[in-house]
């Protein structure tokens, strides 16, 4: 079997360790426009500062010898343009076709870029991939003043950092406070409070709609009518699938490619996986982009044992997030502000914790400082586990398997439960 | 596979499994070096109480391990034995993989300079039988097949 993957980074590697597992003898070819070999992207905000260098090996997600390990062709720096399903190619930028027998799709995502005046300006970055980052990198030597545009994961880090750094930022966020659909109000008071001890100039409740300047940009201009002298700008109001090259392929795309629980495109040869795909959100029950690394990788490994032959499902997913702005580090998943569920929280020395419930199933919570048992928190939303006789203990600093009962703790421990 | 097998009903929440598991993870190996002069690690079990429960808990050692699944660098991985090992010099100290661990057993190391450590259970790879195991006094931890 031949199978070519589009895009070499988290969903592609978790795809090739899948299918190597079953099977070392077919071919993998993985393709992808960048040249580097598969990196950290959440380290992408450390090299824009140099916190971290591309020869510190802390940035790759995988060692130098993985392809080779791994039996895997290359072809990097090369952008697929288009997709023929029915006589099993892809098609090169080059013109160059390349057949498969099973194609898998991670193109991942692109920032969105808002329609406004300016924004084709020198001195306007996204920051998304190596070639964004080593561009801005560059241009720092000319930036004393910076403003982002829009106070998401992205955003909110690279104020951070280049805060760090000694750029004086103004960070502007449409809506009323910083990563809005991972915090409330009350999480994101603790993060507004660091950003701003290091110096960062939050304006929230508004939003850029014209960048102004010659050749470079030299201010931006709100929608309140205020205006910011910058030297540069970061505009990181999310990201969307890279999907223009499936255009007449016939694969069946809506905000994102859409999946089966195979992680299978409506073309039986086709999946996808990662950042691009459109797959079920079990929180809210609809299908919908989650662009988190965890996500990427399980569907990545999904797609490659399913082509093997494997029949796994997906079981669905649902936004999770780690974080860690100054001294602050929080973990939030699922829905985390609502007025319409049961909502148990408490705020104390040094932690916040909040618990979403809705008819005695866990859709979501926000720790904060307290961290470490987060994940038996994800397990439960997850799993869709009965709360009602749990969800007391959950306001407790101490919370962990002591609240269980103990035929179901025993049978967690010797892992006969997953 | 083996791992460590928990036997709550023989633990008498002594926190010699915590000694011995810090001591193993010393430069030294020494218990008055590892307590009094070097940097002191974490231990990467957890003796854990509510009157008249106890248990150690540590890594399970999971097959679909979900913090590998989260991890960011690839510092959380399998290793030759099967188990699931940090690589200090990858880890980044993102916590995703505190975020993803369904036993809530990756703890925290914020003492290096730069990045953050995560820190759990190794299933001590220098040892043949694991130290907590060894010196649990009442068997309540043994090195068993799951
Ligand atoms: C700055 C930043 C911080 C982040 N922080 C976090 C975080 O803290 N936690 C978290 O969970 N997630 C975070 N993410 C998101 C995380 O990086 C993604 O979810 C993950 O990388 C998705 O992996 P993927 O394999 O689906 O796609 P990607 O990593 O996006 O890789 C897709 C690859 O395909 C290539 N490609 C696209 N189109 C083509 C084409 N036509 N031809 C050839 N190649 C193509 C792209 O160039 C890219 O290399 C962050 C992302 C960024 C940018
Ligand atoms: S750290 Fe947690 S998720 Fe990882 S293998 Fe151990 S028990 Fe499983
Ligand atoms: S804290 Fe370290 S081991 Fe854990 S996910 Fe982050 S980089 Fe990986
Ligand atoms: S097996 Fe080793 S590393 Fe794991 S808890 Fe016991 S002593 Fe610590």
């Amino acid at each position: 079997m031949k199978i070519v993957i589009i895009g070499n980074s988290v969903a592609c590697i978790n795809a090739i360790e899948a299918i190597r597992e079953k099977d070392k003898i077919s071919q993998i070819i993985a393709v992808s426009d960048e040249q580097s070999r598969a990196y950290s992207h959440p380290l992408l905000p450390n090299l824009v500062i140099g916190d971290i260098s591309r020869s510190d090996e802390r940035f790759y997600y995988r060692s130098r010898n993985f392809y080779e390990k791994n039996k895997v062709k290359t072809v990097l720096g090369k952008k697929v343009v288009g997709i023929s399903s029915q006589n099993r190619y892809i098609k090169l930028e080059n013109d160059e076709k390349i057949s498969y027998d099973r194609l898998i799709i991670t193109a991942g995502g692109k920032p969105f870029i808002p329609k406004m005046d300016g924004v084709e300006l020198e001195g306007v970055h996204t920051l998304t991939n190596i070639k964004s980052a080593d561009k801005l990198k560059k241009d720092l030597i000319n930036i004393k003043k910076c403003v982002v545009v829009g106070g998401g994961l992205i955003g909110s880090k690279i104020a951070e950092k280049l805060a760090k750094h000694g750029v004086k930022v103004t960070l502007v966020e449409l809506m009323k406070r910083v990563l809005f659909p991972v915090l409330d109000d009350t999480g994101a008071e603790y993060i507004h409070k660091e950003l701003k001890s290091l110096g960062v100039k939050l304006i929230l409740g508004d939003s850029v709609v014209k960048l102004d300047g010659n050749k470079r940009v030299k201010k931006a201009v709100l929608s309140s009518g205020k205006s910011i002298d910058t030297d540069a700008v970061i505009v990181s109001v999310g990201v969307k699938p890279n999907l223009e090259f499936i255009n007449e392929s016939g694969i069946e795309i809506n905000r994102g490619i859409i999946v089966n629980d195979y992680m299978q495109t409506n073309i039986d040869t086709i999946y996808a996986a990662g950042d691009v795909t459109e797959a079920y959100d079990i929180v809210t029950s609809q299908k919908r982009p989650i662009p988190i690394l965890p996500l990427a990788a399980r569907q990545g490994r999904i797609a490659g044992l399913n082509i093997e032959g494997e029949n796994v499902k997906y079981g669905g997913g649902f936004p999770t997030n780690s974080i860690t702005i100054g001294k602050i580090s929080f973990i939030s998943m699922g829905i985390v502000d609502t007025d319409k569920l049961e909502i148990l929280k408490i705020k104390k020395d040094g932690e916040y914790r909040k618990f979403i419930i809705d008819d005695n199933k866990l859709v979501g919570m926000i720790l904060v400082g307290n961290i470490e048992k987060a994940g038996m928190f994800n397990w439960m939303i997850q799993n869709r586990f009965d709360v009602s006789w749990l969800k007391d203990t959950f306001l407790n600093s101490d919370f962990g398997w002591q609240y269980f009962s103990k035929a179901f703790r025993i049978l967690r421990f010797d892992r006969k439960i997953k | 596979m083996k791992i460590v097998k928990i036997y709550e009903d023989s633990c008498v929440y002594c926190h010699l499994c915590e000694v011995a598991c810090i001591v193993e993870h010393s430069q030294s190996k020494d218990i008055i070096k590892a307590f009094k002069r070097e940097t002191k690690p974490i231990a990467r079990c957890s003796a854990e109480f509510n009157y008249p429960l106890s248990y150690s808990v540590m890594c399970r050692h999971c097959d679909d391990a979900p913090c590998i699944e989260a991890c960011q660098t690839g510092a959380m991985h399998r290793d030759e034995r099967g188990y699931v090992v940090v690589n200090e010099d990858k880890c980044v100290g993102c916590w995703m993989c505190i975020m993803a661990c369904p036993y809530g057993v990756i703890k925290k190391d914020e003492r290096r300079e730069v990045w953050g450590l995560s820190t759990k259970c190794d299933l001590c790879p220098d040892r043949e039988t694991p130290a907590c195991v060894e010196a649990c006094p009442n068997n309540a931890l043994m090195f068993e097949e799951v």
